[in-house]
């Protein structure tokens, strides 16, 4: 379940595992496309947290974001959420499309899922890569919202309503270019043991 | 006059002259319960529709547990039963792409919120629900004023 203080120190360090690689996965394609080579992610965490605490780690429940969210099915169900501050999406659209100022309009909206789209695959690729599961991703829904409506609106979606919740998230940000982000990774609501008890069939 | 802010699935009430706010409502709703005569105010925000078997979970973040539990607490803090009234904002769908019609946790939310209103002979005197925008609504409980707020938009009362 996604209890607080379940997870042992063996599976706490299977799923920083998991976080780096799919993390480093994800920040190495989106440095591609941006063209960035100063994009750097931040060690990724495993946090145990309550819903205000995780609202809070995407800038509070009112700061402007932009979301994007793709839902996880295949041999474990989970949701990933790609979260940027709206100055940094619109920086990011300028610099893939080239322009100067950006109105969020069907180009800029399509441009975003398909970043989002690119980096929380890469992550998934990864992750299914490192453990033989496999890790189907949905089309990407985007919303330009506060982050707490986006937020909550995919807890709720999940039926995901512990007091606390296991996440698996990366920031990440660029010198070069204003640009941040976090990439959280929450599982369905069966919790991670889905992934441990897969991942300990397989591995022996 | 004083800002107090409720968190999902949380329920607050006051009877000074604050104003209760909740900001990030996307799929859940915000419920405001007040007493115009008294001017005593409460406000939820409700995350899913039915409690079901969660009986450990907060009363606050279920419709059918909520209600209840913010028309007991308005009362306790000076409200008169006969004469509150509500009024509720929230209720989107900020994913409309990954949402079968039949999953539409924000719509659900709406029709319980109502569906336990209407039980509990709560006449909804306001709504702003639905769309694909997030809300923030502010309860002004002395004047027993409701504003709602999305994106990109002028705060309105409802």
């Amino acid at each position: 379940m996604n209890g607080k203080g379940k997870l042992t120190p063996m599976q706490l360090d299977l799923l920083r595992e998991l976080g780096n690689i799919g993390a480093g996965n994800a920040t190495s394609a989106l440095s591609v496309m941006l063209q960035d080579r100063k994009l750097e992610m931040v060690v990724p965490e495993v946090a145990v947290l309550s819903l205000p605490e995780t609202t809070a780690l995407i800038g509070g429940p009112e700061a402007l974001v932009a979301g994007i969210y793709i839902v996880i099915s295949g041999d474990v169900d989970g949701h990933m959420a790609f979260m940027m501050p709206i100055e940094s999406a619109a920086e990011l659209v300028q610099s893939i499309l080239g322009v100067e100022t950006v109105e969020f309009d069907e180009m800029a909206r399509s441009v975003l899922e398909e970043v989002g789209n690119i980096v929380v695959t890469s992550y998934l690729n990864a992750l299914a890569e490192m453990t033989n599961l496999v890790l189907l991703p949905s089309v990407p829904g985007l919303a330009i919202d506060m982050a707490g409506a986006i937020w909550s609106s995919i807890l709720a979606g999940a039926e995901i309503y512990d007091e606390y919740l296991t996440v698996l998230k990366t920031d990440f940000s660029s010198e070069g270019k204003q640009i941040e982000g976090h990439i959280m990774l929450v599982p369905g609501k069966a919790g991670f043991d889905q992934f441990f008890k897969i991942l300990l069939e397989t591995d022996r | 006059m004083a800002e107090i802010f409720v968190n999902m699935g949380e329920i607050k009430v006051s009877a000074g002259d604050d104003v209760l706010i909740t900001v990030g409502l996307g799929s859940c709703v915000g419920v405001a319960l007040y007493d115009p005569e008294s001017k005593v105010g409460g406000m939820a925000h409700v995350f899913l529709a039915a409690s079901k078997d969660r009986a450990d979970s907060e009363p606050g973040k279920f419709a059918d547990t909520a209600i209840p539990a913010l028309l007991e607490a308005v009362v306790r803090a000076g409200g008169k039963r006969s004469q509150l009234v509500a009024k509720i904002a929230g209720g989107a769908n900020l994913f409309p792409k990954l949402t079968q019609a039949s999953l539409n946790v924000g719509l659900q939310n709406v029709a319980a919120v109502k569906k336990h209103l209407a039980l509990h002979k709560v006449p909804l005197r306001g709504e702003d629900v639905g769309g694909n925008s997030g809300r923030k609504m502010l309860l002004y409980v002395q004047k027993g004023k409701v504003m709602v707020q999305s994106i990109g938009s002028e705060l309105r009362e409802i």
